[in-house]
């Protein structure tokens, strides 16, 4: 080898190195890498120069024979990794599953009109990148999704295009853009990724009425007894929420897809209630959700329909733990029990758990033979109820007293023909599983906006959204144990594996 | 068979013979174990700050997302080990070929009857025998700390695969750049040189502009390494990492012919 190629070797190192390092290119790498490769070049023209007239006259059929085995291997190699990548899905075994894709977001992608482009904003030092760049590509296998990455320093233009701020801040920031429109992606999770596809297919908007002025939950509150969250799913899944006080409507207004009532905390007027009932008895859609110990009128209306539900019962269950230290144990009811056959909840099971924290018993009897009435969610054969509401604020074990445990239900949905419409109702005995703090527990959201979607005629929209998993790796890992594991394993390895070098290292030199 | 496993014990007993193998180890797990536990003390202490200075304790969402064990722990941790076999092995790579070359014992062998491929195959898989061996003593402390955090080990199966495969290409690279040498100095200095230039094509984009890079990134070691860490185990990546033990083999058997032919 020619003396110049190990100082060659020795400047494109270091040419890389003080690159890796400092991760900015510099003239001082600039003319490492450039006379480093200069220099191998040179090296390596020399020595195929030498070789060939060192080989003159002899035959090359083995150098021939040899470079050929190296082209071919190297042909094999690029064949098996292109057969695997076309062939073979990744395989993830990370502790959240966080590449596995949602039913709803193969859904939504299968959905799109035209290829999809998702920016991935990006600043060097920022190791989030890696996993949101991942989470893409796994986007980008399940349908039409071309993934860019951008660097904020290189490209700062194209970040001040979608309104980000051209600096580090704005890393990680995805932006999904189809055709002429864009979304940003609030955060780098399969959750948010869904809602901007969702807000950029731009399906056909319903109108939905929201009840308000006899105490209801606020719409627009985000603490956590609000309802922004649901009302801000209802925006994003392609409904028009129309707030209206109930006091003042003499008539559902016409083009309403759905009412819902949020909790009423009061009873409705008079007028209202038979507004109401008008509306239903001509094909209209209700979504009600109830509170226990709170009568609202809407008890006499669900109950012309088959739906009753006593507003001074409360359903315990004793499988389930109480979410308070200040609540009566199983009134904060986990349900694991679904009609498998109704479309809402069909999809859902033992593993795929709702919570009710609070909830009345509905009961069911069909005012006509062709209505169709169906508990959808059921409490586990274990529960009772009972007629004490302090246990919502009390701890203790609520008894069962001589009635034999069975189970109730939580949720009901009813479909009844009248004069060639249809009405349907469902009619949830909580409310809070809407509220800002339990939406987005377990399945919550997707039982809550399905039955919105199955009650508005969308059911096409039903399905199970992709979970936010957070924080499942932000526990601590107790240092005492690890400093332990430390000294026991971390330090005394190497030792060991020290000592047996040198012994083996003295052996050599005195054989 | 029989010549193939007789040059396995020979390359085994050398390996061991030296302390450079009990040396390489010790760099390794050491390095590994102080880099680890320095991330996880710094991660507790950032989880305690956190949490005191926020009412809501350990409940979801009072966390900001940043502060988790991957990407507090696991992933720079990753990265610096990636580094650290970057450096590490062809210091063990760099005698393989090299030194046999140097005392003419290659010939010796050659003489004997013993085809290159048969050489060049038991090398390899002594080599890459021993980089096994050596992960496994690295990983012994962080499996043992994150078993006790409850993490699961699927997620861990996936980071040593990764690992397993960075090293095993690493070694590949190192073992080709042996072949070409007799001089274990230069062996070293261009498996190190070879292994840098394609751990990212990052600097190719600031030399040759974004498309270069672009074109280029699929024969990076770092991004296909990267995704194990994450927990995601692409069979294209481990292709990718066994390709370049083929072709390293490929081109430490053409080291022979070329020697043959009077170019080395």
């Amino acid at each position: 080898m020619s003396a110049l190629a190990p100082a060659a070797l020795v400047a494109l190192l270091t040419g890389l190195l003080s690159y890796q390092v400092t991760r900015e290119f510099t003239l001082f790498n600039a003319l490492n890498l450039a006379g480093g490769g200069l220099g191998l070049a040179w090296a390596g023209a020399r020595g195929l120069h030498g070789l060939a007239q060192r080989s003159r006259g002899a035959p090359h059929s083995g150098l021939a024979r040899g470079a050929a085995r190296v082209l071919f291997c190297l042909i094999a190699a690029a064949g098996i990794e292109r057969l695997a990548a076309r062939t073979l899905p990744p395989a993830d075994l990370s502790f959240e599953r966080a590449f596995e894709l949602s039913p709803a977001l193969k859904d939504a992608l299968a959905e799109m009109p035209a290829p999809l482009e998702a920016l991935l904003f990006y600043d060097a030092a920022d190791r989030r990148v890696r996993r949101s760049r991942l989470l893409l590509e796994a986007l980008a296998q399940a349908g039409p999704v071309e993934v860019r990455l951008v660097d904020l320093a290189r490209d700062p233009e194209l970040a001040q295009q979608f309104e980000l701020d051209a600096s580090a801040a704005s890393s990680n920031q995805i932006v999904l853009v189809l055709g002429e429109h864009w979304e940003p992606v609030e955060r780098a999770s399969e959750a948010s990724l869904y809602e901007s596809l969702y807000r950029l297919l731009r399906r056909e908007e319903a109108t939905l009425v929201v009840l308000r002025g006899e105490g209801e939950g606020s719409l627009e509150s985000v603490e956590e007894d609000g309802y922004s969250g649901f009302v801000t799913a209802l925006l994003t899944e392609g409904y028009r929420v129309e707030g209206r006080v109930s006091a003042s409507l003499a008539e559902i207004p016409p083009g309403t897809d759905a009412v819902v009532a949020l909790a009423p905390q009061r009873r409705l007027l008079p007028h209202s209630l038979d507004a109401l009932r008008r509306y239903l008895a001509e094909g209209g859609r209700l979504v009600a959700l109830l509170e226990p110990g709170r009568e609202s009128g809407l008890e006499e209306v669900l109950a012309e329909w088959g739906i009753t539900a006593p507003p001074g019962l409360l359903v315990v269950d004793p499988a389930s733990a109480p979410l308070d230290r200040n609540r009566g144990r199983g009134v904060d009811v986990l349900a694991y029990g679904y009609e498998s056959q109704h479309r809402v909840t069909r999809g859902l099971d033992a593993d795929r758990v709702t919570l009710f924290p609070g909830v009345r018993p509905l009961d069911l009897r069909k005012p006509a033979s062709g209505d169709r009435l169906t508990r959808m969610v059921l409490s586990s054969p274990r529960s009772f109820v009972s007629d004490d509401l302090g246990w919502l604020s009390r701890s203790g074990a609520p008894e069962p007293g001589a009635q034999a445990p069975e189970r109730r239900t939580l949720v009901a949905s009813g479909r009844y023909e009248r004069g060639g419409r249809e009405t349907r109702i469902v009619a949830f005995g909580d409310a809070d599983c809407a509220s800002n703090r339990y939406l987005r527990s377990l399945y919550n959201l997707d039982l809550l906006l399905n039955s919105v979607h199955w009650a508005t005629e969308r059911t096409q929209a039903i399905t199970l959204r992709p979970k936010a998993l957070r924080g499942t790796l932000q526990f601590p890992v107790p240092l005492q144990n690890s400093l332990t594991a430390f000294y026991g394993i971390g330090l005394l390895l190497p030792e060991l594996l020290l000592i047996a070098g040198l012994w083996v290292g003295l052996r050599r030199r005195q054989s | 068979m029989r010549a193939f496993l007789a040059l396995v014990r020979k390359e085994s007993a050398q390996l061991f013979g030296t302390p450079i193998a009990y040396l390489a180890a010790t760099l390794i797990a050491l390095v590994t174990a102080l880099i680890f536990f320095d991330h996880l003390r710094a991660y507790n202490l950032t989880l305690f700050l956190v949490t005191t200075q926020t009412t809501g304790g350990f409940d979801l969402g009072t966390i900001p997302e940043h502060v988790n064990l991957w990407d507090s722990v696991f992933s720079p941790v990753l990265d610096s080990l990636g580094l650290m076999l970057v450096g590490v092995l062809p210091l063990v790579t760099m005698r393989v070929f090299a030194e046999e070359r140097l005392r003419g014992t290659e010939e010796l062998l050659l003489g004997l009857g013993l085809r290159p491929w048969t050489i060049v195959a038991a090398k390899f898989v002594v080599t890459q025998l021993f980089v096994v061996l050596l992960l496994a003593v690295a990983f012994v402390y962080p499996v043992t700390a994150i078993e006790q955090g409850g993490i699961g080990f699927q997620h861990m199966t996936a980071v040593f695969l990764g690992l397993l495969a960075l090293a095993s290409g690493i070694a590949s690279i190192g073992l080709a750049c042996s072949a070409f040498s007799s001089s274990q100095l230069i062996s070293a200095v261009s498996g190190w040189a070879l292994a840098f230039l394609l751990w990212d094509f990052s600097w190719a984009a600031s030399l040759f502009g974004d498309g270069a890079a672009a074109a280029l990134e699929p024969f990076a070691l770092h991004p296909r390494f990267a995704a194990f860490g994450e927990g995601l185990v692409d069979f294209a990546d481990l292709a990718y990492f066994l390709g370049l033990g083929l072709v390293g083999a490929a081109l430490a058997r053409f080291s022979f012919d070329l020697r043959r032919a009077g170019g080395l």
